[in-house]
């Protein structure tokens, strides 16, 4: 490692050193937290690869097992970051190229922090690893095809992330990506539901072939090593190399400047929309109304809170649509009667990040406005929590519309439903959230679609606490079925709504004495920038 | 003969349909301390960028020291000092610890950097504050910590964007002292700056840019005309004499 990549690595010690005794507690507490639950969760994954693999008498269930396995990885390597609109951290070359520090050097250390979007499956690699390792009946060199398919994985990441960061980066384009994305994604389902997939059988050897890189990995790990694998994973990996390599040399040239054209505003104008944003005057007086349209008008301008919009009545659909309507899931069944409420809550999920835990993170150095203009706290927290309903039934909104639109089973009853549910739902995470954006503020570049971040704490959040949110939508349905009455639905919901409220109030008067208590640390806080390495 | 410290010819920059610059043609001596003068948004900023390599022209040819950009851009950049807007300062580090980065970024020995780094740090009267965090700095901190990186590794040829920005009556008596020093020294100083007075105090030569284009460029005494002050000069070349419309209300 050259003595400028080495200089990097050690500024971004230093930066994530000095961060650590500055951070607030509550902050740290909860990262820590949630970190060790999800990466104890992982770890007791690589525990059961490496017990498997070490395993020789089961070379069976392993030859099964391992293709998928591998395939999986891939897939949320490379995929998952998309999904969660957050790409990991990542060099920050606007601040690096200032500097007289060669390309190969700068690559070098992108490929490492490629790491960052699949730590879980390294960890699972490791245990794999060892597991192979330990397993008398395979060759020494076995393990080693591993090693040159995370290698593969980290190259292609690096690849993949420059086209999906340059792809989101323009208006129109990046909306254009996302449904291209999902229809894409969402084609081999929609042929199995639609009955045309038979015509398209023809591809299914394709698919199978014996030199995709999961499969064979999966048989130079099993020790089937013949010279035609053995080059085909190399070829892989050269192939990742230069993709990588070619989309990393064409990113260095992307002016960030550039892909922030100055366009015309939604709503600048005098147009509906700019009717639309004023709408909160005719409900609200002054300065809850302006605070609310201002609060429309950055967020509906922000590339990735419109990414996040965009994918919340998109991808939804499409992570649950299979399991719906497609293979062996059944309009019947419970996912697919709730199939409404399921997507709305996905939806939820992903709009909760920027709308909830983290509400001033676009406020950035703004925020200072709130504490210097003559504003009551409570009212800034009511005009954020009220923009975030409001997005939140458009979402809704957009939900129902697509599947009326593709002729999915859309009733007046079920549409209710789900608003019944996202709304209780978030009388609690807007308690939550208040919260933690008061405790824990995180600046936001409202320009970038995805997040530089990990998205370690975004994953935890949807595994671990989301379905603690759910829980009075899990008790309304619960109470449903119990008492097979549709009015035991309603009074638990109500029962929530009142609790929700009460919550909420409390978190509103809790968070105001933070803020009052904080603002110079919020206001630092939201005003930062990263270090040599953003994430 | 040495070449000129600058040379460009014909730059170009197009975000979307709009040019920022546009066939733009300077050239700076060496030894020269040189003033870029223009309105908000004439290009200034866009053409320091490219002349760091921090943006990429749309086309156009860019030369310094003698050298092509961005031929042999890392040379380039070893022989250069950049002042450019703060937000290339990293806000988690301290000013020690990001002096001592920017030093090692451009080669310097670990020792050596850090040792350099105290040293500019008590020059630019920033040592009080060697713990505290850049993010924690005012605006004139921040800009005392960007020149003293750009002079970590003793470059020739300095691009500075606003480097007087917030910066106080002392400290930027203490950079301006500094500047004319290095210029004495054989360096070359491009800068672009609001403050005309700075550039009557420092600058031997002036270009101003004006639409993404260079109106005028030459001495201070062959800019004005009579006895025109340099306001007078900069106002009737970027053509902004209108008349001011009061405000009832105001």
């Amino acid at each position: 490692m050259g003595s400028r990549a080495r200089a990097i690595l050690w500024a971004q010690w230093r930066t994530l050193w000095n961060h650590f005794p500055r951070s607030n507690r509550f902050g740290l507490a909860f990262t820590l937290g949630i970190s060790a639950l999800w990466y104890g969760v992982v770890a007791m994954l690589a525990v059961g690869a490496g017990v498997l693999l070490a395993s020789p008498d089961q070379g069976t269930t392993v030859a099964k097992l391992l293709p998928g396995a591998l395939l999986l990885a891939l897939l949320y390597w490379q995929v998952v970051p998309i999904l969660l609109a957050s790409t990991g951290a990542s060099l920050d070359v606007k601040k690096l190229l200032a500097y007289p520090i060669p390309h190969r050097e700068l690559f070098g250390l992108e490929v490492l922090l490629r790491t960052t979007t699949g730590v879980e499956v390294l960890m699972v690699f490791v245990g794999a690893f060892v597991g192979l390792v330990r397993n008398p009946r395979l060759p020494l060199w076995a393990p080693l095809a591993l090693i040159v398919y995370a290698a593969f994985n980290l190259l292609l990441s690096v690849g993949i992330r420059d086209v999906v960061m340059r792809l989101f980066a323009r208006k129109a384009i990046r909306e254009l990506m996302v449904f291209l994305f999902v229809l894409l994604a969402a084609l081999p389902q929609l042929l199995l539901v639609s009955g045309m997939g038979a015509r398209f059988k023809v591809l299914i050897p394709l698919t199978s072939s014996q030199f995709w890189p999961w499969i064979v990995t999966a048989n130079l790990l099993q020790g089937h090593f013949t010279p035609a694998r053995g080059l085909a994973l190399c070829g892989w990996t050269a192939a990742a190399y230069w993709f990588g390599r070619w989309r990393f040399e064409g990113g260095l040239r992307v002016d960030a400047h550039e892909s922030a054209t100055p366009v015309e505003p939604v709503g600048s104008g005098s147009g509906w929309w700019d009717r639309l944003y004023r709408l909160p005057a005719a409900i609200f007086p002054d300065p809850a109304a302006v605070m609310i349209e201002k609060e429309l008008r950055v967020l509906s301008r922000s590339a990735r809170f419109r990414l996040v919009f965009l994918m919340g009545f998109s991808f939804g659909l499409l992570i649950w649509l299979p399991m719906t309507f497609g293979g062996s899931g059944s309009p019947d069944s419970w996912v697919g009667r709730n199939y409404l409420a399921l997507v709305s809550s996905y939806a939820l999920l992903l709009l909760s990040d920027v709308l909830f835990w983290n509400a001033f993170g676009f406020d950035r150095t703004a925020a200072q406005l709130y504490f210097l203009a003559p504003v009551p706290t409570a009212t800034v927290l009511f005009a954020k929590n009220f923009t975030a309903m409001i997005f939140i039934t458009l979402d809704v909104a957009m939900v129902v519309l697509v599947c009326t639109l593709f002729r999915l089973p859309v009733s007046a009853g079920k549409v209710l439903e789900a608003y019944l549910i996202v709304f209780t739902v978030s009388l609690f995470l807007m308690a939550a959230g208040n919260l933690s954006s008061t405790y824990n503020p995180k600046p936001m570049d409202p320009a970038k679609s995805f997040r530089s971040n990990s998205g370690r704490q975004t994953q935890a959040v949807m595994m671990l606490l989301f379905p603690v949110s759910l829980t009075p939508a899990l008790l309304a349905y619960l109470a449903r079925y119990a008492f097979e009455v549709e009015w035991a639905f309603h009074a638990v919901l109500l029962f929530f709504v009142i609790l929700g409220f009460l919550v909420r109030r409390i978190a509103v008067e809790s968070a105001v004495q933070v803020l009052g208590r904080r603002k110079e640390a919020i206001v630092t806080a939201l005003s930062q920038s990263d270090g040599p390495i953003s994430g | 003969m040495d070449s000129p410290a600058i040379v460009v010819r014909n730059l170009r920059k197009i975000y979307g349909s709009k040019p920022a610059v546009d066939g733009l043609n300077l050239e700076v001596p060496r030894g020269c301390f040189f003033g870029f003068l223009g309105p908000n948004g004439a290009g200034k900023t866009t053409t320091i960028r490219m002349l760091m390599g921090l943006a990429t022209p749309t086309s156009g040819e860019i030369e310094l020291l003698g050298l092509a950009m961005p031929a042999h851009a890392q040379e380039i950049k070893q022989r250069m000092g950049l002042v450019p807007d703060d937000t290339l300062l990293f806000d988690h580090l301290t000013g020690s610890e990001f002096l001592e980065f920017a030093g090692r970024m451009y080669g310097l020995e670990r020792n050596t950097a850090r040792q350099r780094a105290a040293e500019l740090l008590h020059l630019f009267e920033l040592d009080g504050s060697a713990r505290k965090l850049i993010g924690e700095y005012s605006k004139g901190m921040r800009k005392r910590t960007a020149m003293a990186a750009s002079l970590i590794h003793k470059p020739e040829l300095f691009l500075m964007d606003e480097p007087f920005e917030g910066v106080d009556v002392v400290g930027a008596r203490l950079m301006k002292e500094l500047l004319l020093d290095l210029v004495k020294q054989g360096s070359t100083i491009f800068l672009t700056t609001h403050v005309l007075e700075v550039v009557e105090r420092l600058c031997d030569q002036v270009a101003i840019i004006h639409a993404g284009k260079v109106v005028v460029q030459g001495t201070l005494a062959e800019l004005r005309t009579g006895t025109e002050t340099l306001e007078d000069a900069f106002v009737r070349v970027v053509g902004a004499e209108r008349p001011t419309e009061p405000l009832d209300w105001l």
